[in-house]
């Protein structure tokens, strides 16, 4: 096995690690304040990779310069967060919490299947490529393999600026006080005068807004086709169990094992490329059904 | 009477077949001590709840310093400045007393901040002199759900303190500390409100408690203030002592 092949696994694994990591957290995020396993959440991934190859493409067409392509990816992450994903908070999820999670689920499932034929209607069937931002900031060598700077430097630095940025949020700051304060005890949050609701609705944007941004970073590595939200979703699943759920640095290192799991098996075992996340998580989930990160906790009613 | 700051005006609340307010009416003036006493489970709760906003009442009106505040939120009522603190406090457990301070600060204020670290807050020494004064300075940075239910009461009070509300409405101070805390806790608290010139209702079983802090006396019985008068004039009504004492005379 030449050594070479392991070392572009190994920052195959990284890239993709980074990418899941944002999706994940976001999933994560919404379940640990929301209580909901939101199932929509592989369709801001998918909107937001369209919108921001289709805001790099309109920025081509007219000739402005490249580097506007990364503003435009976080913009349009942004966008997708808060329009998209506020609206299915506003509209549908606000009804249903506190209720059975089996009504929850469908309630995220039939916003999923709408959300992926919207997709459909709106960027057409035919693959979206817009790869002009990773083009632009080049290759790095490294040990003789050439990698691109957008996999092997931007998404990294891109998902450890969220982790070390959602933590500094949650634990320091007021704002993100709130969001801990409300999922530790609901009823002292509203004597204190804490709106639950808006923290609520927060929370589902910043989440959403994350997978987004995974998507809109992943536009520029990939060809956009029907169908990306599900299998990022799936994932992300799976990255957020392990961790357990509503764990930030826990999904942080499960979305690295998955990500240098699934690329070994790319390089060395072809065939288990797609088993490889879901027998990591079951061989994690057999040994501590809570997650590796998780602290078996009764939640306070 | 001078100087009311909240008058309760015939309220009326019926929950299924409990008539939780009948026609319930106090005047509260500047500066006062008011005690409410009655029988367990007889609503006095309820009571405080219509005056805070958390309940609405089916009829009668709350007046606070001449506004009708009867149909506002609690949030809202809060900001006008009429504080509360619960039976049971309402704290987050797993939070330093001070980062309780500055949340319900945050809350009440809207300052919220997604940047700037909570501790920086720009209210952040008021709230430590604020604890000071509640003689809580040194445990600031413990964590609540490690001090003893006494400092939680005061705790609790504190941060209804922290907007520095005209009235407070105290729903059983002492209950559930120690009877060697209980007037170490009503000290405190009363030279905390005489120092801020806080005027305050509280709700309070220990007839101790109520001779010794309340200047003034109202009884609680069948959804409506029923007496009311000085403490020595109340704990002495032999109709009081018969119903809601519970000792003959």
């Amino acid at each position: 096995m030449p050594p070479e092949m392991l070392l572009l696994a190994a920052l195959d694994g990284l890239a993709y690690g980074s990418l899941i990591f944002l999706v994940a957290v976001g999933l994560s995020l919404i379940f640990g304040v929301l209580g909901i396993v939101n199932v929509a959440h592989g369709s801001f991934y998918a909107i937001g990779a369209y919108v921001a190859a289709a805001g790099v493409l309109a920025l081509g067409a007219a000739g402005l310069p490249t580097w506007l392509a990364f503003p435009t990816l976080l913009i349009a992450a942004a966008l997708v967060g808060i329009l998209v994903g506020g609206l299915v908070e506003i509209a549908l999820l606000r009804r249903v919490y506190g209720k059975e999670e089996v009504l929850q689920l469908i309630v995220t499932f039939a916003v999923f299947m709408i959300l992926e034929d919207a997709q459909k209607v709106v960027f057409g069937v035919q693959p979206y490529f817009a790869n002009a931002p990773m083009n632009w900031l080049g290759t790095v060598e490294v040990f003789g393999i050439f990698y691109t700077t957008y996999q092997l430097i931007l998404m990294p630095l891109v998902a450890l600026a969220v982790l070390v940025g959602l933590r500094f949020f949650l634990r320091r700051t007021s704002f993100g006080r709130a969001i801990v304060a409300v999922t530790q005890d609901r009823e002292a949050a509203t004597a204190m005068g804490i709106d639950a609701a808006r923290v609520y609705l927060i929370t589902f944007i910043i989440g959403a807004s994350l997978a987004a941004l995974g998507g809109a970073l992943a536009s520029a590595t990939t060809s956009l086709t029907p169908g990306i939200g599900a299998g990022t979703l799936v994932l992300s699943f799976a990255v957020a169990a392990i961790a357990g759920l509503g764990r930030i640095e826990g999904a942080a290192v499960a979305a690295l094992l998955i990500g240098l799991g699934r690329s070994a098996a790319v390089y060395f075992a072809p065939e288990f490329d797609v088993l490889i996340p879901y027998l990591i998580m079951m061989v994690v989930l057999l040994v501590r059904p809570q997650g590796l990160f998780s602290t078996v906790q009764t939640r306070k009613v | 009477m001078s100087g009311v700051i909240l008058e309760a005006d015939d309220l009326h609340l019926r929950f299924g077949g409990v008539q939780a307010a009948n026609g319930a009416s106090l005047k509260v003036a500047a500066n006062e001590r008011i005690a409410i006493i009655g029988p367990n489970g007889a609503g006095k709760t309820t009571f405080i709840n219509l005056c805070t906003g958390y309940l609405k009442p089916q009829s009668g009106r709350v007046v606070f310093n001449g506004q009708d505040v009867t149909r506002l939120s609690p949030r809202a009522i809060t900001r006008l400045g009429v504080g509360r603190s619960f039976q049971i406090p309402q704290l987050f457990l797993d939070n330093t007393v001070i980062d309780n301070l500055l949340l319900a600060l945050s809350a009440r204020e809207g300052s919220w901040s997604p940047f700037t670290p909570m501790l920086r807050h720009p209210k952040a020494e008021e709230m430590w002199a604020l604890l000071d004064l509640v003689g809580l300075k040194e445990t600031g940075n413990r964590i609540v759900r490690e001090l003893p239910e006494g400092m939680r009461k005061l705790i609790d009070i504190a941060v209804a303190l922290a907007l520095e509300p005209k009235l407070i409405f105290m729903d059983e101070p002492t209950s559930g500390v120690s009877s060697t805390e209980k007037f170490q806790v009503m000290d405190t608290l009363t030279r905390v409100l005489d120092a801020r010139a806080t005027t305050a209702v509280f709700v309070e079983h220990d007839m101790d408690v109520v001779a010794r802090y309340a200047n003034r006396v109202a009884v609680w019985a069948g959804g409506r203030i029923a007496h009311q008068g000085t403490p020595e004039e109340i704990l002495n009504h032999p109709e009081v002592r018969e119903t809601v004492i519970g000792v003959g005379v």
